[in-house]
């Protein structure tokens, strides 16, 4: 490994040191709040470091990792994401757990690693290791609050469903080298383009890993885990399995799938696109009987992870990687969101549960104007309406969708959007309707720490950045995906 | 034939071979059973009662702690096969891993994870006994 290689890497080279040092200082030394800065600083250096890393000339790490624009983009994201995550857990753990609060965060930046690492794979073994370290630190993160039975029961069921799906994916990867004897995405993926080779056990190996990426990303046939473990998990938590965890393997899926056509194949355009619709409809008809507003949010990131399945459809290499862009865009803005929303669910727990019923949220207007409003944001972005990020998110989605008239597909999600909207809306009113008088006292109104606002204002503002001028993010994620 | 057959014959003589040798042990042997040779074989110690019992769980913590250096044995076979060929750069390499496995220990060692007799732990989050 050259020097070069070796500061190619260094985002990722951080983000490994990060934990270890952490660790140090808590054997030197325990206090949560050292531990929460010192992460945060380490996400930042990452930061920092992309910059110098994208100057390289050099993409290809050995054959496991590239680092090529679009990897490093998605690391941006990555670490902003982690960090916007981190700085809310803080107040949280402070309020809800007395035990040691100091190894969530390394837990956090293990599983920070775990996912940019898939984000740079090109390989399987990258791509199995980098899963294992996401979904291994994510097992002990579900279930943190181990004096809650919800917390460990979401943990559970994650343990086994994640593992079911690991080995899914990974007797399909065997079943795909024992014919192809190649484990590099491209190698692969010139493979199944060229038809003649193709045979019964390559096609069952690339069905199952499809069946181990729809478990990770929870799209409809495999979702039922995910309402439960983000139930259960603590909402911070929650808001890293919606975000991080997903938009790493989605990356990975990109990548995987970059040089096939999707659009022009039959079987396997099929089975996307029958996972889209399902996911759309699912999603959605389920969240619309939920009042529980974690619950809630599980079922439309289903519904929204099928949205994206739909720009992943309409194109990758051969479409000029419009699908791929639009699908990208879509993952920031839902990362804002998700995150920004699941920040508002942790502000609002208390030292006994989490507010995760419909009805905690009555009358927040009339409490606490500013909170309820980023809340509102977040809420209608998520539906989608226009001057938030969400609607030109799906407005991209659209059009990618329409340049390749995929037309059932893009009515079946105008008309889920237009369902989406009735739930999303339904907390909205909620929140603005007159509280009883009973209830001023039931729910002692929550502090909101300086950073946990400031992140709060932070995510609320770039939603409606990005939602009248995204210009500039959609330049960056054009110049990241040109290279894919 | 594949590599898959061979490993068939392979797996169907080995479990003949087996068959054959307990048909054999048991067609030839004496049966004069007692006491002792009912015993548990506990490396020639006289067994303590049965292993059925509930036991510390302080060895579960000793279980983890050893695999950090199981797993990292593991890794060091392999290294070693090629340290020849790579050179300085797997001996820098293998530095850090060990570096990396070591801070690990701190860890657990500065959390007083390797004392058999720990201080209580501050149990805070655990609801109070009734009646104090």
């Amino acid at each position: 490994m050259t020097a070069s290689e070796i500061l190619k890497m260094m985002p990722l080279i951080i983000v490994l040191a990060t934990p270890l040092i952490t660790m140090l200082i808590i054997a030197l030394h325990r206090n949560h709040l050292t531990t929460m800065i010192v992460s945060v600083i380490g996400l930042v250096l990452a930061i920092i470091a992309i910059p110098y890393s994208k100057a390289l000339d050099l993409t290809k790490i050995g054959e496991l990792l590239i680092i090529d624009n679009y990897a490093l983009f998605y690391f941006l994201l990555i670490f902003t994401a982690t960090i916007a995550i981190i700085i809310p857990s803080y107040p949280y753990l402070e309020m809800r757990f007395k035990g040691n609060r100091e190894e969530y965060y390394l837990l956090i930046l293990t599983a920070t690693l775990g996912s940019s690492v898939l984000a740079a794979s090109t390989h399987f073994v990258s791509f199995f290791l980098g899963l294992e370290i996401l979904s291994v630190s994510l097992y002990a993160l579900i279930s943190y609050l181990r004096q809650t039975n919800e917390g460990i029961e979401a943990g559970l069921k994650y343990l086994i469903l994640a593992a079911v799906s690991s080995a899914f994916l990974v007797f399909g990867m065997a079943l795909i080298y024992s014919q192809t004897g190649k484990m590099e995405f491209n190698a692969l993926m010139q493979f199944f383009s060229n038809s003649s080779k193709l045979n019964l056990i390559s096609i069952v190996g690339l069905v199952l890993m499809i069946v181990g990426f729809g478990f990770k990303l929870a799209v409809v046939p495999f979702h039922t885990w995910s309402p439960d473990v983000y139930e259960g998990a603590p909402a911070p938590v929650s808001a890293f399995i919606a975000s991080v965890s997903k938009g790493g393997i989605l990356a990975l899926l990109f990548r995987f799938f970059s040089q096939y056509d999707v659009l022009n194949s039959k079987p396997l355009f099929l089975i996307f696109a029958l996972l889209a619709v399902f996911s759309m409809f699912g999603g959605n008809f389920l969240a619309l009987l939920q009042t529980n507003v974690k619950r809630l949010l599980a079922y439309s990131s289903i519904a929204h992870f099928g949205y994206i399945l739909v720009a992943f459809l309409a194109g990758n290499n051969a479409q000029n990687f419009k699908g791929v862009e639009a699908a990208t865009f879509y993952i920031v803005s839902y990362f804002i969101t998700i995150i920004g929303a699941f920040i508002v669910v942790g502000i609002f727990s208390t030292r006994e549960r989490e507010a995760m019923s419909v009805s905690d949220y009555r009358g927040l207007y009339w409490r606490h104007p500013w909170l309820s409003v980023a809340f509102s944001a977040m809420l209608f972005s998520l539906a989608g309406i226009p001057l938030t990020a969400g609607f030109i998110g799906k407005y991209y989605v659209l059009a990618s969708g329409i340049d390749n008239q995929l037309w059932t597909l893009v009515i079946i999600l105008i008309v889920n959007s237009a369902l989406g909207v009735y739930y999303y809306l339904r907390i909205v009113v909620e929140m603005f309707s007159q509280p009883e008088e009973a209830a001023e006292t039931k729910h002692p109104s929550p502090s909101v720490g300086v950073m946990t606002g400031l992140i709060l204002a932070v995510l609320t503002i770039a939603l409606i950045w990005l939602g009248v001028y995204p210009t500039g993010v959609i330049g960056a994620i054009k110049i990241s995906v040109m290279g894919l | 034939m594949t590599g898959f057959y061979i490993a068939l014959i392979f797996f169907v003589t080995g479990m003949f071979l087996v068959a054959v040798t307990l048909l054999f042990s048991r067609l030839l042997q004496t049966k004069k059973p007692s006491p002792d040779k009912y015993l548990t074989y506990e490396c020639g110690e006289l067994p303590q009662g049965g292993a059925w019992i509930r036991f510390n769980n302080r060895f579960y913590i000793i279980a983890l702690i050893f695999i950090i250096f199981d797993v990292e044995i593991v890794f060091m076979f392999p290294w070693a096969v090629v340290y020849g060929k790579i050179g300085l750069l797997a001996f820098v390499e293998m530095f850090i891993f060990i570096v990396v496995l070591l801070v690990g220990l701190a860890y657990v060692w500065a959390n007083g994870d390797l004392q058999w007799v720990k201080p209580r732990p501050k149990l805070e989050h655990l609801p109070k006994a009734k009646g104090k």
